[in-house]
């Protein structure tokens, strides 16, 4: 059963342009001129209960403003959303008791107060009862350690503590649908991890459906086994991770800097896509070719000062994708339409 | 539905907030008290020793910028117009409307959590002391008393619904130095916050007496000294409550144009 609902959603933002020096400045007073920036263009998808769905795409995709909609912040410019059965923008007050939301990068926390005074406060806000209110603040102290720094000023927690208290503080009052937007953020290794393992299990446990944008592959390969690719505004995927994976996660970049370069660099099963003074980058599929098989061959012809291997990236799997689509790919990705 | 406990909370914690800051409690009374200082001498001298100045005598007038400087304590102490500002900007309003209370409702609440720390704190002491040991014109009737807290209430109503309604501004500006000009020029001239409307030339005067900035220092002030009395209290104050009504409802106007048309910086 559809718990979200997105189709052919849009955003545009008007931008008054800006002219510069002081004539410009004085045409600004009596005409603007305003220029469309398409933020989202035309995204469709929907989310089952108790999925977890990675919501990707790079910088200035289009990530937060999908968010943003959902959430009811921000008006559509066209399209609909269904967020548990009620238009987000429209029934703003109805749909946040329905909806718990983290953003990474800004807290929702009271700054000044202990941080038991803003989960008195959310009670309050969404009048959790009492019961309720001990027996969630009970779990969450046990899974994420709040009783460590329950009394200190919000202000003064370090961003692992922050981050463990703002997703505790959107669960207070028991919403079906979770959106985290780039939780682990600046998090170190065990702080993303205990974040990521608490996530699991509320997903589990509580049946609780998450959104999830972030920037790190490792949240998407541990947590989701679905992910929404955006790019410039658009869907570019919609399906499983483990295509995805297969598909480009045997692809390996190789970057080596070579002494001469004199004779051109001709390899077998690998192909030089980037080449910069005595630098190359090399990409090769770890299934036809390992990398040590593509250094002998560099060996042969060439001296090589220093290499690196390079990990595929979120990042450039999406940008791939956008470039190239789908072309080589022996099972095509299935593209899901938001039906 | 109003949800009492919710807004009441909101104040309870921003009088919590409010106790973090001791250092801003004092700076502000400081501040307080030197403007006090100013606005007193300068009234002394421009009395220069008469006793009375366009009917009012200089203890009154005294009393007056005394009263004045008490309420603009009381007024400064809520969320000013700059913080308002600041929170459009950094997109803070923004995020708050996906939270089930009215937004300008829960800013009220919680500068009535933080007026009456401050003033618990810091105002009635001090005031307390200069009514005793300054020579001041005090009403004696009860009701006078009742008509000024009254009056001194609506002036604060008014005055949020200004300056709330004035910050979101900022969400349809860019620049915002203009909104700032004019409200603190109104506040403070306007407003009769220093100089009473009776000293005013004729024709600022009559201006000021169309505008709602009158009923939240003058019309208080002038019924606690005495020169707003009889039933000029009722029409004052009933000046005062068509001048909340209509402050309210431009809040709302601007509130609801704002949050239809909320755009998150960086979204």
């Amino acid at each position: 059963m559809a718990i979200i609902e997105v189709e052919h959603l849009m955003k545009e933002f008007k931008i008054a342009k800006r002219e510069t020096g002081f004539l410009g400045a004085m045409k600004g007073l009596v005409k603007r001129e305003f220029h469309t920036k398409h933020a989202v263009k035309d995204i469709s998808f929907t989310v089952d209960k108790g999925e977890m769905v990675g919501y990707i795409g790079p910088n200035g995709a289009g990530k937060s403003t999908t968010i943003k909609m959902l959430t009811g912040i921000l008006v559509p410019s066209g399209g609909t959303v269904k967020v548990n059965g009620i238009v987000p923008y429209e029934n703003r007050q109805a749909n946040a008791k329905n909806i718990g939301v983290v953003f990474g990068q800004r807290t929702q926390l009271w700054w000044d107060l202990p941080t038991i005074e803003s989960f008195e406060l959310l009670k309050e806000i969404y009048q959790v009862s009492h019961s309720r209110y001990k027996e969630n603040m009970d779990t969450f102290t046990e899974i994420l350690g709040l009783d460590e720094f329950i009394n200190t000023p919000v202000r003064q927690l370090s961003l692992g503590q922050r981050m463990r208290a703002d997703i505790a503080a959107s669960l207070l009052h028991d919403p079906p649908i979770l959106f985290l937007d780039e939780p682990t953020i600046g998090l170190d290794v065990v702080a993303k991890e205990r974040m990521r393992t608490f996530i699991k299990e509320i997903n589990k446990e509580r049946d609780i459906t998450v959104i999830l944008t972030t920037h790190d592959m490792e949240d998407i390969e541990q947590l989701c086994q679905r992910m929404v690719l955006i790019d410039h505004g658009q869907k570019v995927y919609d399906g499983e991770i483990a295509v995805v994976k297969n598909r480009f996660g045997k692809i390996r970049t190789l970057v080596v800097d070579l002494e001469q370069h004199s004779t051109p660099l001709t390899l077998e099963k690998a192909e030089v896509f980037k080449e910069e003074t005595g630098r190359y980058w090399i990409r090769f599929n770890r299934e036809d070719i390992s990398a040590s098989g593509v250094i002998t061959q560099i060996t042969q012809t060439h001296n090589i000062k220093d290499l690196t291997v390079e990990e595929p990236e979120i990042e450039s799997i999406i940008s791939r994708i956008y470039q190239e689509g789908f072309d080589g790919v022996e099972q095509p990705i299935p593209v899901k339409s938001g039906s | 539905m109003f949800n009492y406990r919710l807004y009441w909370t909101f104040a309870k914690k921003s009088f919590l907030r409010s106790a973090v800051y001791r250092f801003d409690v004092w700076s502000r009374l400081g501040s307080n008290v030197i403007f006090l200082l100013m606005w007193g001498s300068i009234w002394t001298v421009l009395y220069a020793g008469r006793e009375e100045a366009g009917g009012v005598s200089f203890q009154a007038m005294l009393t007056y910028i005394v009263v004045s400087q008490f309420l603009s304590g009381v007024n400064g102490a809520g969320t000013p117009l700059w913080e308002i500002q600041e929170k459009v900007r950094t997109g803070d309003i923004s995020l708050e409307l996906m939270r089930p209370f009215d937004v300008p409702l829960r800013y009220l609440f919680a500068d009535f959590g933080s007026v009456f720390f401050y003033m618990i704190t810091a105002l009635m002491p001090l005031y307390i002391i200069l009514f005793f040991f300054m020579d001041l014109s005090i009403p004696n009737d009860p009701l006078i008393w009742l008509a000024f807290l009254f009056a001194a209430f609506i002036g604060f109503l008014i005055r949020y619904c200004i300056e709330m309604a004035f910050g979101l501004l900022t969400f349809f500006l860019v620049e915002t130095g203009g909104v700032e000009d004019i409200f603190y020029f109104a506040m403070s001239l306007l407003s009769g916050s220093v100089i009473p409307l009776w000293f005013f030339p004729g024709w600022l005067a009559s201006f000021a007496s169309y505008l709602p900035f009158q009923g939240i220092y003058y019309i208080p002030n002038a019924i606690f000294i005495g020169e707003i009395a009889g039933n000029q209290i009722f029409t004052s104050i009933g000046i005062q409550l068509f001048w909340v009504v209509v402050t309210y409802i431009f809040l709302r106007l601007v509130w609801k144009k704002a949050s239809q048309k909320v755009v998150v910086q960086g979204g």
